[in-house]
């Protein structure tokens, strides 16, 4: 768990660089922040992959249809990387472009979601004495 | 994954913003418009390699 040592000297070095670049090129202190912040998700990427091999583990051993860990972990995935472009577009100024981001990330997971509601519905029918 | 590009990107801004001064001083603005694009253009391919290997890495974790 030595990685938190870099991911924190990594914000640091790339708060320090933004700020001296800052008064030159304004510009670039910006793709300086994003290359950043793509750098410290690199390095927590691999331990998500070990955390859902776990995860994967777990469901095998409950039984479930593994079609629905799949989907669960789509969903998560569209939720990570919404949240980081929208960020971006609000670092860069454009937060209304941010929250558009956002908008289609939630629209995608719901439609994603769909299907499994729908599942639900139909079991809860079948439950039902007519 | 190295904070070497980080490095990479402030060493290659302050440089274009060092040429572009003296190109304007010697009176170039165009060539020093050029110089800055070129600048900015470099960098920003740097960027696009790093945001593409982040896709791919998600794509292949989240089996998209």
């Amino acid at each position: 768990m030595e990685v938190i040592f870099k991911i924190i000297a990594i914000g640091l070095v790339t708060c320090l660089a933004t700020m001296i670049i800052r008064p030159v090129r304004s510009d670039f202190a910006v793709i300086i922040a994003i290359v950043g912040g793509l750098i410290i998700l690199f390095m927590v990427v691999n331990y998500l992959s070990s955390v859902f091999d776990t995860l994967q583990n777990i469901i095998g051993l409950t039984g479930l249809n593994s079609g629905l860990y799949t989907l669960l972990l789509k969903i998560i995935g569209v939720g990570y990387l919404v949240e980081f472009t929208a960020g971006i577009c609000s670092d860069t100024g454009n937060s209304s472009l941010g929250d558009k981001v956002l908008l289609g990330g939630k629209i995608i997971i719901l439609v994603m979601a769909l299907p499994i509601i729908t599942n639900i519905l139909q079991i809860i029918m079948e439950l039902m004495p007519s | 994954m190295d904070v070497d590009i980080i490095f990479k990107i402030a060493a290659i801004g302050i440089l274009t913003a060092i040429i572009g001064q003296i190109l304007k001083q010697t009176g170039k603005d165009e060539i020093a418009t050029i110089a800055t694009l070129a600048g900015l253009i470099i960098v920003l391919i740097m960027v696009l390699n790093l945001v593409g290997d982040l896709f791919t890495t998600l794509r292949t974790i989240f089996n998209f």
